[in-house]
C-alpha cells in the first residue's frame, strides 16, 4: 500500500501548499473556485446565496428599506406590491426589511453557533478519538451523562436562567451540537488513527500534537466540514424550532423561525406571504449551505484529487 | 468481548449518578418554583402561612440531599421514582404511559428514516455527479431544509381544508388496536424520518464516497468483481461506521425529544411529558423521566460501540 | 241535493254558522300554531358521542382531588361530582333569559339554583344558612371503591371539613366560617362568624366544591380511576396529555323540561374531553368535525371557518381575558401618576381596536367584564378624567411626561412571558411609546420565573400580562390590596384596602355593587396599568350539537352542566355526511 499524499490544499489553516506550482495560498483557492465552478454547479450556486445570505446580514440596515419594527396600523396585511416587495405582516411592517434584517439574526447565529459546535466537536473528538485508553473512556462517560440530558432540559434551564435572547441561544446551541458530534469526529479519527501513515509518522518519534495536526485533522476533515455545514442549516432550523415553543429570539426582534411560527402560522390562509418569504429563506438558505459543503467536500478531500 | 460489556454496564452508574445529581439540583436552581406556580393558582392571599404549608405538604422543606437520598433509596428498594407533586400520581405510571407511544414512533421514524437513507446514499455515492445523484440529493437537502413545525402543520391543515380530511386526534393504544394505532403514528413518523434521513444520507455518500476510493476496492474492481459484491461487501461496512454513530445519535432525540411532533398530531409521547413538567416544575417527572432517558441512552451508545467492533476488525483488536 | 244543501245553507242561522266557522278556523289555527311551535322545540334524542374541545383545551387535566385545591378541577370533573349549587341554564339568553353564562368564577345571585340543594334559607341568631339537600340522590356503585348508595348530610360535611383540613387549603378561605354540620339526613347548617359576599362562591359553587364521598377518598382520590359522584356521568378513560373520557350515569337524578315534557338526563352516550396544545391542530380538528363543541376560536381565525366548513354555528362572546402593561407604582417613574396616565394616552388604543382586533372588541373590560351585570360600569358612563385615559393623545402623554420631568421620555425593563401571544400586542406598544420618547427594553421570562417574578415582588418597572377577572370583589382585592400576590403593581393605599373589606362584609348586594363601582372608578383614575382593548372570541359547534347555545361555565369553571344537556341529532349528522 502506498503512502498517500500527506497534505491537502492550503485553505487548511497552516498547513503549507504542496502543490507542484507552489504559489501559495491565493493561487490554490483560485483552482479551487474555478474547480467549483467548473465541476460541481449545484455547490457553486448554494455558494452563491451563502454569500449573498452573509452580505444582507452584515449590511442589513443599509440594504432594507425599511427598519423592522416600523409599525403603520394603515398598511397592515397589504399584498406584495412595489411598495412592499414580500407585502406587510399583521402590525404593517415591511415583510422584506424583516426578512432581511432576519438574515442578520441567523447569520449570526449560524455561524457563531456552528463554529463553537464544530470546534468542540474536534477538540473532544480528535483528543479522545487518538488517545483512547482511560481518558477516553472517561471522556465518554462524560459525552454518554451530557447526551443522557434531553436537549429540551438543557434549552429551558439555559433559556430560563439567562433569559431568551442570541448569546444563549448561541452558547446552547453550540454546546448541545459540539457534544453530540464529538462522537461522529471520535469515530471517523478512530477509523484514521489504524491507517499505516499514523503508524509510521509515530514509528519515526513525531509528537503526539504534530501527529494530530498534520494527520489525523486534514484526513478527518471531510466529515467535518459535512458536519460544519449541517450545523449551519441546523442551527438556523434549531432557532426556528425554538421559536415554536415560545423559547426564540424575543419580539420585536426579527427572526425568520419567529416570523414563520407565529404570523406565518395564524395568517396562513388569508396573507399566505407572510409565511411563504421567511419559510423560503429559511429553506434555501439551509439548502444552499447543505449543498456547498457537500461540494466544498468532494473537492477538498485529498484521496479524491488523483481520482479525476 | 463479554468483560468489555460488563465493564460498560458498570460504567454506567457512576455515569447516572453523576448526571441525577446535576439533574437535581439544576432543576430546584431554575427561577419561579413549584410553589409560587401553585399559589398564584389561586384567588386569595398567599401569605406566608400558605407557602410553608404547601412546601410540607409536598415533602419539599427537607434539605436537598435528604431529598435526593429519599429519592434514590426509593428507586433502589421499591422501584418508585415518587410522585408528581400536581397529581400525585406515581411517575412510574406516567412514564409507562407515555414511554411506548415516543418508542414507537422514535422506532418507525428511524426505519423510514433509513429506509430512505440508505439506498439513496449508497446510490449516490456510486453514481456520483450524474444527473440521479443531482436529483436525490437535492431533494433529500430539501426535505431537511424546511423546518419540522411547518411541514406538521402543512401536513395537517391543507388536507383538511381541500379533502375535509385530517390525522386523528384520539389517540388509540397499540394493545387496543395495532392497526389504528400504527396508521395514526404513519403520518407523524413519516415527518419525522423524512428528516433525519436527510442528514444519515448525506453521511452514508460521503463515507461510501471515502471508502470507494481506497485502494483495496480498487483492487476488488481490477479483479473484476460485480458492483453488487464490491459495494455490498467490501466498501458497506467500513462506511458504515459514522452511519452507525450518527444513527446513535437520533435515538436519543427521538425518545425524548421529538415534542413538536407530539404537539401537532396530538402524540401523549414522552416530549410533551417532559415540557410540560419542566413548565410546572414537576421535579420527580422531570428527574425520573431524566433518569429513563439516561438509562435508554448509554445503553443504545453501548450497543453502538459494539458494533463497531462488529464492522470493523481493527477496532477489535484494541 | 243542491238545492237541498242551499235550503239547508240559507236555513242555518248566519251567527251560528259563523260562530261555527270561526271555532273551526280558530281551532285549525291554533293546532297549525302548536304543531310549529312544538316542530321548533324538537324531543330530544338519545345516543351518540360528543367530541368536546373547552375554552382550555390546551391544558391538560391537573388534579382529580378536590383538595388540591387546584382551580381546574371543575373543569376536569365537573360531570362526575355535583355542588350545593349551580347556574340556571333556563336563564341562558338562549332560552329568553339575559345570562351568558360566560365568566369563568362568578355566578350572579338570581342565576343560581339548587343542584344538590333544594332550597336555603338564611337564618339570624347565630348567622347561619340552613340547606336542605333533595332527596333520593344517589352515588353510583364503583366496583372495588363504593357500593350504591344515597347522598346525605354527612357527605357534605364530610367534603367541607376534608377541605378545610387540607395541607394544601389557602389560608384564610373559610375564616368566616364557624362550623358546619349536619342536621337531620338531608339539611346541612353553615353557621358563619361574620356575612362573607362570596360564601357561596368559596363553599357552594366555587371551584374546589365538589362533594366527594368517603368511600372514594379512602381509596384514593387522586387517582382518576376512583373518582365517583353523583353527577350525570362516570369517567372511564384518562390518556394523559390526550383526553379523558366520561361514559352516562344510568342512574342520574336529574330531569330536564322541554317543551313541557320532562326529559331523563343526560342524552349522549359518551363525552370526550380532547386535549390539543396546537391552535392550528384543534382548528383543523374542528374543521373535519373530529371537535364537535370548540369552546374557544379567536375571531382572526373565523373567517377563514367559515369559507371552508360553512355549516358551523357560531356564538361570539366577550372574552374575559385582557391584556395590560402594569406599572410598579413603588418604582421610579411610575410613582408619579402623570407618567402612568402619560403612557396610557400614548398609546392608541382606538387605533389597536379597530385594526388589529379588526373592531372585534371592547375597550375596557378589566377589573370589571360587561357580563358582571350590576357590578359593571361602562366606559361611556365614567367621569372625563376615566374616558380620557383611552383616547389617543400623544401630545397630552408629552406634557405630562415633560410636567413629572421626563422631557425626553425615558428607558425602562419590560417583563412579558416568553410564548405569549400577546408578544406582537407589545411591540404595538412599544412603537407607540417610542413615539412620545419612552422606550422598552423586553425581558422575556419562561412562564414559572415571570410568574415568580409577580409572586414574590420582584418584577421589573414594566409587566406584561393576560388575566382574567374571577369575580367581582375578588378581583379588586387581589390585584389592588397590599401585599396581594396579584397585585403586581404594587398599589397601596390603606384607605382602600378599608374599603375592600367593607364592601365583602356588606349583605345588601345593591349597596355592594355602589361601592364596588365607585372603588372601580379610583382604581381606573389612578391608571395603575396601561390597559388594551379585550377581544371577542367565539365557541363554535357543528348544528347537530342541540340544546346548546355557546355557554361556557355552571359554575367556576365548570361546563359540566351544560354540556350534560346537549343532544345529538343523529339525522342531520347523517345528512351532511358524518
Amino acid at each position: 500500500m502506498t503512502a498517500p499524499p500527506q497534505v491537502v490544499l492550503s485553505v487548511t489553516p497552516g498547513a503549507p501548499d504542496p502543490g507542484p506550482e507552489g504559489g501559495g495560498m491565493f493561487h490554490a483557492l483560485r483552482t479551487l473556485l474555478v474547480r467549483l465552478f467548473r465541476d460541481k454547479p449545484l455547490g457553486a450556486a448554494g455558494g452563491v446565496v451563502c454569500v449573498l445570505f452573509l452580505i444582507c446580514g452584515i449590511f442589513a440596515n443599509l440594504i432594507a428599506q425599511h427598519g423592522f419594527n416600523d409599525v403603520a396600523m394603515l398598511h397592515r396585511l397589504k399584498p406584495p406590491s412595489w411598495q412592499f416587495p414580500f407585502g406587510t405582516d399583521n402590525l404593517g411592517r415591511d415583510v422584506l426589511s424583516r426578512c432581511v434584517y432576519g438574515a442578520r439574526v441567523s447569520v449570526i447565529i449560524a455561524l457563531a453557533g456552528a463554529s463553537l459546535a464544530t470546534v468542540i466537536s474536534c477538540l473532544l473528538g480528535v483528543v479522545t478519538g487518538y488517545v483512547g485508553g482511560r481518558a477516553d473512556m472517561l471522556m465518554q462517560r462524560f459525552v454518554d451523562a451530557w447526551m443522557s440530558f434531553p436537549d429540551l432540559v438543557i434549552l429551558i434551564v439555559v433559556v430560563s436562567v439567562f433569559g431568551p435572547g442570541v448569546p444563549t441561544i448561541v452558547c446552547t446551541l453550540g454546546l448541545l451540537f459540539g457534544i453530540g458530534g464529538s462522537r461522529v469526529v471520535r469515530s471517523a479519527v478512530v477509523g484514521v488513527r489504524e491507517q499505516t501513515y499514523v503508524h509510521a509518522a509515530q514509528s519515526i518519534g513525531a509528537s503526539t500534537g504534530r501527529i494530530l495536526w498534520r494527520h489525523i485533522l486534514p484526513n478527518i476533515l471531510p466529515p467535518v466540514i459535512v458536519l460544519f455545514t449541517t450545523r449551519l442549516g441546523g442551527a438556523i432550523l434549531a432557532e426556528s424550532a425554538l421559536s415554536f415553543l415560545g423559547l426564540g429570539v424575543p419580539p420585536p426582534a426579527p427572526t425568520w423561525g419567529g416570523m414563520l411560527s407565529g404570523a406565518g402560522r395564524t395568517y396562513m390562509f388569508q396573507q399566505p406571504w407572510l409565511a411563504l418569504a421567511p419559510g423560503l429563506c429559511i429553506t434555501f438558505v439551509v439548502f444552499s449551505t447543505n449543498v456547498f459543503g457537500d461540494a466544498l467536500r468532494d473537492l477538498l478531500d485529498p484521496r479524491m484529487r488523483g481520482s479525476r | 468481548m463479554s468483560s468489555y460489556v460488563i465493564r460498560r454496564l458498570l460504567a454506567l452508574i457512576p455515569t447516572l449518578f453523576f448526571a441525577s445529581v446535576i439533574v437535581f439540583v439544576t432543576v430546584r436552581l431554575i427561577p419561579g418554583d413549584i410553589i409560587d406556580l401553585m399559589l398564584s393558582e389561586r384567588d386569595i392571599s398567599s401569605v406566608q402561612l400558605s407557602r410553608d404549608q404547601l412546601l410540607q405538604a409536598l415533602g419539599l422543606d427537607k434539605p436537598l440531599w435528604q431529598q435526593y437520598t429519599h429519592w434514590v433509596s426509593g428507586i433502589i428498594f421499591h422501584a418508585d421514582l415518587g410522585k408528581s407533586l400536581w397529581q400525585g400520581i406515581p411517575v412510574r405510571e406516567q412514564l409507562a404511559a407515555r414511554m411506548p407511544v415516543s418508542f414507537e414512533l422514535g422506532l418507525m421514524a428511524m426505519i423510514i428514516g433509513l429506509t430512505i437513507a440508505l439506498p439513496v446514499g449508497i446510490y449516490s455515492a456510486i453514481r456520483q455527479d450524474t444527473a440521479t445523484d443531482y436529483i436525490t440529493r437535492s431533494i433529500s437537502i430539501l426535505m431537511l431544509s424546511v423546518p419540522a413545525f411547518w411541514v406538521g402543520t402543512i401536513v395537517t391543515v391543507f388536507p383538511s381544508i381541500w379533502w375535509g380530511w385530517s390525522p386523528a386526534v384520539e389517540y388509540v393504544n397499540f394493545t387496543d388496536d395495532p392497526l389504528l394505532n400504527m396508521k395514526q403514528l404513519l403520518l407523524p413518523a413519516v415527518v419525522l424520518g423524512m428528516a433525519l434521513s436527510a442528514v444519515t444520507m448525506r453521511m452514508t455518500r460521503t463515507m461510501m464516497l471515502e471508502v470507494l476510493r481506497q485502494d483495496y476496492i480498487r483492487t476488488a474492481w481490477a479483479k473484476g468483481l460485480n458492483e453488487r459484491l464490491v459495494v455490498m461487501r467490501h466498501a458497506l461496512r467500513n462506511a458504515l461506521i459514522p452511519v452507525v454513530t450518527l444513527i446513535g445519535l437520533q435515538a436519543p432525540l427521538l425518545i425524548g425529544g421529538a415534542v413538536i411532533i407530539e404537539q401537532i398530531f396530538v402524540l401523549p409521547g414522552m416530549g410533551l411529558l417532559l415540557l410540560d413538567a419542566v413548565r410546572q416544575r414537576d421535579y420527580p417527572i422531570i428527574t425520573g423521566l431524566f433518569l429513563i432517558i439516561g438509562v435508554c441512552v448509554v445503553l443504545i451508545n453501548l450497543l453502538v460501540d459494539l458494533s463497531y467492533g462488529l464492522l470493523d476488525p481493527r477496532v477489535r483488536q484494541r | 241535493m243542491p238545492r237541498l244543501m242551499t235550503k239547508v245553507w240559507m236555513n242555518v242561522t248566519r251567527s251560528r254558522l259563523r260562530r261555527a266557522v270561526t271555532l273551526v278556523v280558530c281551532a285549525l289555527a291554533l293546532g297549525a300554531g302548536l304543531g310549529t311551535v312544538l316542530a321548533q322545540v324538537k324531543k330530544p334524542q338519545y345516543g351518540g358521542q360528543l367530541n368536546i374541545g373547552s375554552a382550555v383545551l390546551a391544558i391538560p387535566a391537573l388534579s382529580w382531588d378536590s383538595a388540591d385545591f387546584n382551580w381546574k378541577h371543575n373543569q376536569d370533573t365537573g360531570l362526575v361530582y355535583e355542588q350545593l349549587f349551580a347556574a340556571d341554564l333556563a336563564k341562558a339568553k338562549r332560552n329568553g333569559g339575559k345570562y351568558s353564562f360566560i365568566p369563568d368564577g362568578w355566578l350572579p345571585a338570581d342565576s343560581v339554583r339548587g343542584e344538590l340543594a333544594e332550597s336555603w334559607q338564611w337564618k339570624e341568631n347565630p348567622l347561619r344558612v340552613e340547606v336542605q339537600l333533595r332527596k333520593g340522590i344517589m352515588f353510583p356503585e364503583k366496583p372495588g371503591v363504593m357500593k350504591a348508595r344515597e347522598l346525605t348530610a354527612d357527605d357534605v360535611v364530610y367534603s367541607y371539613t376534608r377541605l378545610d383540613k387540607s395541607p394544601k387549603k389557602i389560608s384564610g378561605y373559610f375564616d368566616h366560617v364557624e362550623k358546619v354540620e349536619a342536621a337531620g339526613k338531608n339539611t346541612v347548617v353553615f353557621t358563619f362568624k361574620n356575612y362573607n359576599a362570596e360564601w357561596d362562591y368559596r363553599f357552594g359553587w366555587g371551584y374546589y366544591s365538589g362533594i366527594v364521598p368517603k368511600e372514594v377518598v379512602d381509596a384514593g382520590a387522586a387517582n382518576w380511576k376512583n373518582v365517583n359522584g353523583t353527577g350525570p356521568f362516570l369517567l372511564t378513560d384518562y390518556v394523559a396529555g390526550n383526553q379523558y373520557t366520561f361514559t352516562k350515569n344510568p342512574n342520574y337524578w336529574d330531569k330536564e323540561t322541554i317543551g313541557g315534557q320532562a326529559n331523563k338526563l343526560p342524552y349522549v352516550d359518551k363525552i370526550v374531553y380532547r386535549t390539543i396544545r396546537d391552535e392550528s391542530t384543534w382548528l383543523t380538528a374542528l374543521r373535519t368535525a373530529k371537535l364537535d363543541i370548540l369552546e374557544a376560536v379567536r375571531w382572526s381565525a373565523v373567517d377563514e371557518l367559515k369559507k371552508s366548513a360553512p355549516q358551523i354555528k357560531w356564538a361570539k362572546y366577550l372574552s374575559t381575558a385582557t391584556t395590560f402593561l402594569a406599572m410598579r407604582m413603588d418604582t421610579k417613574p411610575f410613582d408619579d401618576v402623570r407618567v402612568r396616565r402619560a403612557l396610557n394616552m400614548a398609546v392608541n388604543k382606538p387605533e389597536i381596536l379597530k385594526s388589529y382586533f379588526g373592531g372585534q372588541g371592547v375597550m375596557l373590560a378589566f377589573p370589571m367584564h360587561p357580563d358582571y351585570g350590576g357590578y359593571y360600569e361602562p366606559l361611556e358612563s365614567m367621569p372625563p378624567s376615566v374616558k380620557e385615559l383611552f383616547t389617543y393623545n400623544p401630545e397630552k402623554a408629552k406634557k405630562l411626561l415633560a410636567e413629572a420631568g421626563y422631557p425626553k421620555g425615558f428607558k425602562f425593563k419590560v417583563q412579558i412571558t416568553a410564548a405569549s401571544p400577546e408578544a406582537d400586542l407589545l411591540s404595538l406598544m412599544a412603537a407607540y411609546l417610542e413615539q412620545v420618547g419612552v422606550t422598552m427594553e423586553i425581558q422575556p421570562l419562561e412562564y414559572p420565573a415571570f410568574l415568580s417574578a409577580m409572586t414574590t415582588h420582584t418584577n421589573a418597572p414594566g409587566y406584561f400580562m393576560t388575566t382574567s377577572p374571577t369575580n367581582p370583589t375578588t378581583t379588586l382585592r387581589k390585584q389592588f390590596v397590599k401585599g396581594q400576590q396579584w397585585n403586581v403593581s404594587m398599589y397601596n393605599d390603606p384607605e382602600f384596602d378599608k374599603k375592600i373589606d367593607t364592601m365583602f362584609g356588606e349583605k345588601d348586594e345593591a349597596k355592594r355593587q355602589t361601592q364596588l363601582k365607585a372603588l372601580t372608578r379610583e382604581v381606573l383614575d389612578k391608571a395603575p396599568y396601561s390597559w388594551l382593548p379585550t377581544q371577542y372570541a367565539y365557541a363554535a359547534w357543528w348544528p347537530w350539537v342541540q340544546n346548546y347555545g355557546g355557554e361556557l361555565r355552571a359554575g367556576a369553571a365548570r361546563p359540566g352542566p351544560i354540556h350534560a344537556r346537549v343532544w345529538i341529532d343523529q339525522e342531520i349528522k347523517k345528512k351532511l355526511g358524518f
